[in-house]
């Protein structure tokens, strides 16, 4: 059996696909708005009944992971703030590497590479817009002016964009993309082979093993 | 079809609210005491005004307002209902498709297709469109002038005017081609400022492209409390006109980037791995 070292702990993974599916869930309904052909299907409200349930699991299942593992949520959420000379690297570097397999140039990365933190960034800054605004135009839809409101559903579909861009990228490299073989199973069985993780996430694959045996 | 219209004359109105109790009793919004669930109750508030607002079952309300230019009182009424805008705020910003231009001109709506989202609510620059609104669960649908064509209630196919002006004692409302009325509106307009009153216009002529509903006003409209210039807000353009293509453009060019890069980096693999199985053999 080759060597493995653990990625991502259960409960991280449970948060994760828990996460997923309520943002999919709101990412469809909300699509639907876009698509004048298929209001259909939100007669009746159905599909804002659906965007309520989803956003409140959306809401209150990172709250709860965020309280019950506070230490580890601000140190990930303080990296996500973190730039410096290794993610210019990678930024410089991405393009050759993820279209040309062209390690050329290309930093050691931490666990998370800058393209991840990207994205996780992203999830931290837009979450907390798509929260705020869809508070505002859930509670206070008959007491807010009208311009407040429709505000709101700009700012909030801003965020959709953004997110559900990334979002198509995230699930791209998780899924699809050639070089990211690993990706798939290191969020679905929680760990990667020592030698994906060396060349993916060198530095933290340094970090890791320092000093110790990898378990096999 | 020549577009239709309804004028009304604020200088021939008496305010009898003939118009608000034959609209709620063809359409079948009722009042009930004790007030039915959603529904407005009229109350006692030191005016013959009644309901105090438009509402769900309230799709028309006469407005009164006591005014005294120069210490001589006057009573003005205003009718207050969907104004049937040509350049609708809410067609623009429906979701659904929902709301939607008759080909008579007006602003009609499907009510089985509404999702109840509140975005005509908020665009409309009357502020007209009323909802039954859940505030946990969001369910909602919108209500508001239909023309008298709800379907199953539909006036107008069988030939009849709306019922307010059917139902209007001193014809103060009037129904027909919108280009008949604003002719007429306009020598109505004429005949006041020869009267005296040269402040008399015809408003609905132009306003936002040009309302299906015109008014015959002898003072400035500000003084009937309608809005002078009515415009669709930012907002509503910034969404519609914006946010809706670039989201589109952005998605889209976002796959065909994914997909390029997918085509890309698995010929590349492939390449790699034949150079090894070379190199191997």
């Amino acid at each position: 059996m080759p060597q493995e070292v653990e990625r991502y702990r259960k409960p991280t993974r449970i948060l994760h696909w828990i996460n997923a599916g309520a943002f999919v869930l709101l990412f469809l309904t909300g699509l639907i708005l876009f698509i004048p052909q298929l209001g259909f299907l939100a007669q009746d409200s159905w599909t804002r009944v659906i965007h309520r349930i989803a956003a409140v699991i959306f809401v209150i299942i990172p709250l709860w992971y965020l309280l019950s593992n506070w230490k580890a949520s601000w140190k990930s959420i303080k990296e996500a703030f973190t730039w410096g000379a290794e993610d210019i690297g990678w930024l410089q570097a991405a393009p050759r590497y993820y279209f040309l397999n062209d390690k050329k140039g290309m930093p050691p990365q931490g666990h998370m590479n800058t393209g991840q933190k990207m994205w996780w960034l992203i999830v931290i800054v837009f979450g907390t817009i798509f929260v705020i605004t869809g508070a505002i135009m859930w509670f206070a839809k008959t007491i807010a002016p009208a311009a407040v409101l429709q505000w709101m559903v700009f700012v909030h579909d801003i965020a959709f964009i953004v997110t559900g861009c990334m979002l198509f990228v995230h699930i791209y490299l998780g899924v699809l993309h050639p070089l990211m073989t690993e990706a798939w199973g290191s969020m679905a069985r929680g760990k990667v082979s020592a030698e994906y993780a060396k060349s993916h996430h060198g530095k933290w694959y340094e970090e890791v093993t320092k000093g110790k045996e990898v378990k096999s | 079809m020549a577009e239709k219209a309804i004028l009304y004359d604020a200088t021939r109105c008496t305010a009898c609210r003939g118009c608000q109790a034959a609209c709620k009793q063809w359409n079948e919004n009722d009042e009930f005491i004790p007030i039915k669930e959603n529904g407005v109750q009229s109350v006692n508030w030191g005016s013959y005004e009644n309901p105090p607002d438009l509402a769900p079952t309230t799709w028309l309300k006469m407005e009164f307002r006591e005014i005294d230019p120069g210490g001589k009182v006057r009573w003005l009424f205003t009718r207050r209902s969907c104004m049937h805008c040509t350049d609708a705020g809410c067609i623009k910003v429906c979701p659904t498709g929902a709301l939607y231009h008759h080909e008579l001109g007006f602003v009609a709506y499907n009510k089985d297709i509404c999702s109840g989202c509140g975005y005509c609510i908020e665009a409309c620059p009357f502020d007209v469109p009323r909802s039954e609104h859940n505030l946990i669960t969001g369910i909602a649908k919108i209500d508001k002038c239909t023309f008298c064509t709800t379907p199953g209630l539909d006036r107008l196919t069988e030939g009849w005017e709306p019922a307010c002006v059917k139902t209007c004692p001193p014809k103060a409302l009037q129904y027909g081609d919108r280009g008949e009325l604003v002719a007429e509106g306009k020598r109505r307009v004429e005949t006041l400022i020869a009267k005296g009153w040269t402040n008399a216009n015809l408003y609905g002529e132009k306003e936002l492209g040009g309302l299906h509903v015109m008014y015959v006003l002898d003072d400035h409209p500000a003084v009937y409390g309608l809005p002078v210039a009515p415009r669709i807000s930012a907002a509503t353009i910034a969404w519609q006109d914006v946010i809706q293509p670039l989201g589109w453009a952005v998605g889209g060019l976002t796959i065909l980037g994914l997909g390029f890069n997918y085509l890309v980096a698995r010929a590349t693999t492939i390449k790699e791995k034949e150079k090894k199985d070379a190199a191997r053999s």
